[in-house]
């Protein structure tokens, strides 16, 4: 346990710790004042994320936490994945959607990056990827 | 967890109740695919009212339970896609590759069966 | 001495008042400015308004002149009446009593100067009443309107079942849009539309957010079961669309609200036919 009770970190090895994952930030999006689409979206987004660590780097884990921007005047969410799996080759090609190397929609990274409001990734072949994914709280 | 696959009339219908694990969904899957088959049914909805979250692979889980009950000879109507699930899933682009029939609820789902089922036939007799 | 000259205009026209009222109805009819009402109706209000005329001039008080300015005017803006209409009757009404004092003091150069002297400033003041009384009304309302228009919290208006319009209005902003069009969804569930109208006719040039928050939304509408009919386009409009990708022949598009509307009772009649065989 973190001694910053709004940090929840899951380690996703399998379709239910996506599920976990998924509850996780459901939970502090709403305990935030996020409205039920963005739940919703950031919850999805999460959900993509996090499946592909199980599909295509086996293990992996999440964190998601509270953000603030750097100016200081927006508060959001933010959710950082990490794993040590075969990492991208072509990130642009597959930010762009509809690509995929398993043979489902290719929706997942592309579809993330939509839903949130920033989207970072850096990934190496043979070392793995770490996707960062932010969104703010609406004005009003 | 059973899901539970009722028949009403011509029509199966199966409400999902809680989210579902993966492995959850594969047999879902494959049950619901051997019921068309034994009761010959000629249409499929599939009530989500529960789900708060469909991502993009319960997404593709519902486009291909409709299209393989294409092929055994029922169309699929999904019903109770909630609004907040429906907004994500058009900006994750689903649209363009999902052709899947909604409906608001149950009782427009079996509607909307009848429509297809009726213009399919019409469109048979020309 | 004054006072008396106004007495005497009071009761001149008091005297004449068949014959005046009867000049000044015929002149509005002749001149299209009479409302559209049967006889006794327009000779009630023409007969209401000429004693609270005559009145003013015999009390030399505005008082009911104001009162009586008010209601017409409420009245006349409540039913969208033309300026000359109102301020046009009185105009007329003035140059019929100036036209009589002349010709009945036509002789009597000095009466007539001392009459006319006293009646001017009162029928200009009675006429100052009105006009003001009416452009007062006219902004109160459209102030009201306005106010209404921005206070509302959801402008999704279910005109009728299964039907549901919402107008957008040309300063919406990106997010605002966004949290309309999100609330125009739940609206979609909680009275089970199948038919949505998103009228643009108040969104003279679309921001290309607010367009693409409006394109989601009549897919994610689809989703729910409901199609979506958008009218009002503009031809700027349609440009913005098109520079975002976004294939306007795959949206059901109508000129105006009204086309918009019966296209939707069209398709509604439509669905229950098919479901009828
Ligand atoms: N964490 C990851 N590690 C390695 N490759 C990944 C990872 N996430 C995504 N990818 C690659 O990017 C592609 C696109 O991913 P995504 O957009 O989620 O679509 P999908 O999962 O449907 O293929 C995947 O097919 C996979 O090749
Ligand atoms: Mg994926």
């Amino acid at each position: 346990m973190s001694e910053d009770e709004e940090m929840t970190k899951v380690n996703i090895a399998s379709s239910a710790d996506i599920i976990a994952a998924r509850g996780k930030g459901r939970e502090l999006a709403m305990k935030m004042g996020f409205n039920v689409v963005d739940q919703t979206k950031i919850t999805t987004a999460i959900s993509e994320l996090t499946r592909n660590i199980v599909t295509y780097a086996g293990k992996g884990e999440v964190t998601i936490e509270k953000a603030q921007s750097e100016t200081g005047d927006k508060n959001g969410i933010v959710v950082v994945c990490v794993d040590e799996g075969p990492g991208i080759k072509d990130i642009g090609l597959v930010l762009k959607g509809g690509v995929s190397t398993s043979g489902s929609l290719g929706l997942g990274l592309s579809g993330a990056k939509q839903l949130m409001d920033e989207f970072e990734i850096k990934s190496k072949p043979g070392e793995g990827t770490i996707i960062t994914i932010k969104k703010w709280l609406r004005r009003r | 967890m059973d899901i539970p696959i009722l028949k009403i009339e011509d029509f199966l219908v199966v409400t999902i109740q809680s989210e579902l694990s993966d492995d959850e969904i594969s047999k879902l899957q494959e049950d619901i695919l051997l019921r068309i088959k034994d009761v010959g049914a000629t249409g499929l909805i599939i009530d989500i009212t529960a789900l708060d979250i469909v991502d993009s692979f319960m997404g593709r889980t519902l486009s291909n339970v409709a299209a393989t009950a294409e092929l055994l000879g029922a169309k699929t109507v999904v019903v109770g896609i909630r609004p907040a699930v429906a907004v994500t899933l058009v900006e994750l682009g689903i649209r363009v590759k999902w052709n899947v029939n909604t409906a608001l609820n149950l009782e427009r789902g079996r509607k909307l069966l009848k429509q297809l089922i009726g213009a399919e036939q019409r469109g048979g007799v020309s | 001495m004054s006072q008396n000259l106004e007495r005497e205009l009071s009761a001149l026209f008091e005297d004449h008042a068949d014959q005046l009222k009867g000049q000044w109805i015929t002149e509005m009819r002749e001149s299209g400015l009479l409302e559209q009402m049967s006889d006794v109706e327009t000779e009630a209000r023409y007969t209401a308004l000429y004693n609270t005329v005559v009145s003013t001039f015999r009390t030399g008080e505005f008082e009911d002149v104001e009162k009586y300015a008010k209601i017409i005017t409420e009245e006349a803006v409540m039913h969208d009446m033309s300026v000359e209409r109102i301020i046009g009757g009185i105009l007329k009404l003035r140059d019929i009593y100036e036209r009589f004092i002349f010709s009945k003091y036509r002789d009597d150069e000095e009466k007539l100067y001392q009459l006319l002297d006293s009646y001017e400033p009162i029928a200009n003041n009675i006429l100052t009443i009105v006009t003001m009384a009416f452009v007062e009304e006219r902004e109160r309302v459209i102030h009201e309107q306005q106010r209404a228009m921005m206070s509302l919290s959801t402008p999704v208006l279910q005109i009728r079942e299964e039907i549901l319009v919402l107008p957008l209005i040309g300063t919406v902003d990106s997010e605002r849009a966004e949290q309309i069009l999100e609330e125009l969804l739940d609206r979609i569930v909680e009275v089970e539309a199948s038919v949505v109208i998103i009228d643009l006719t108040g969104v003279p040039i679309i921001d290309s957010l607010v367009a693409n928050h409006m394109i989601k939304t009549v897919h994610a509408a689809k989703m729910l079961g409901a199609d979506t009919i958008i009218t009002g386009i503009s031809p700027a409009n349609a440009q913005t669309l098109a520079g975002l990708g976004i294939d306007i022949s795959m949206l059901i598009t109508k000129n105006n609200l009204r086309a918009g509307l019966w296209h939707a009772d069209k398709m509604l009649g439509f669905k229950v036919r098919i479901e009828d065989r």
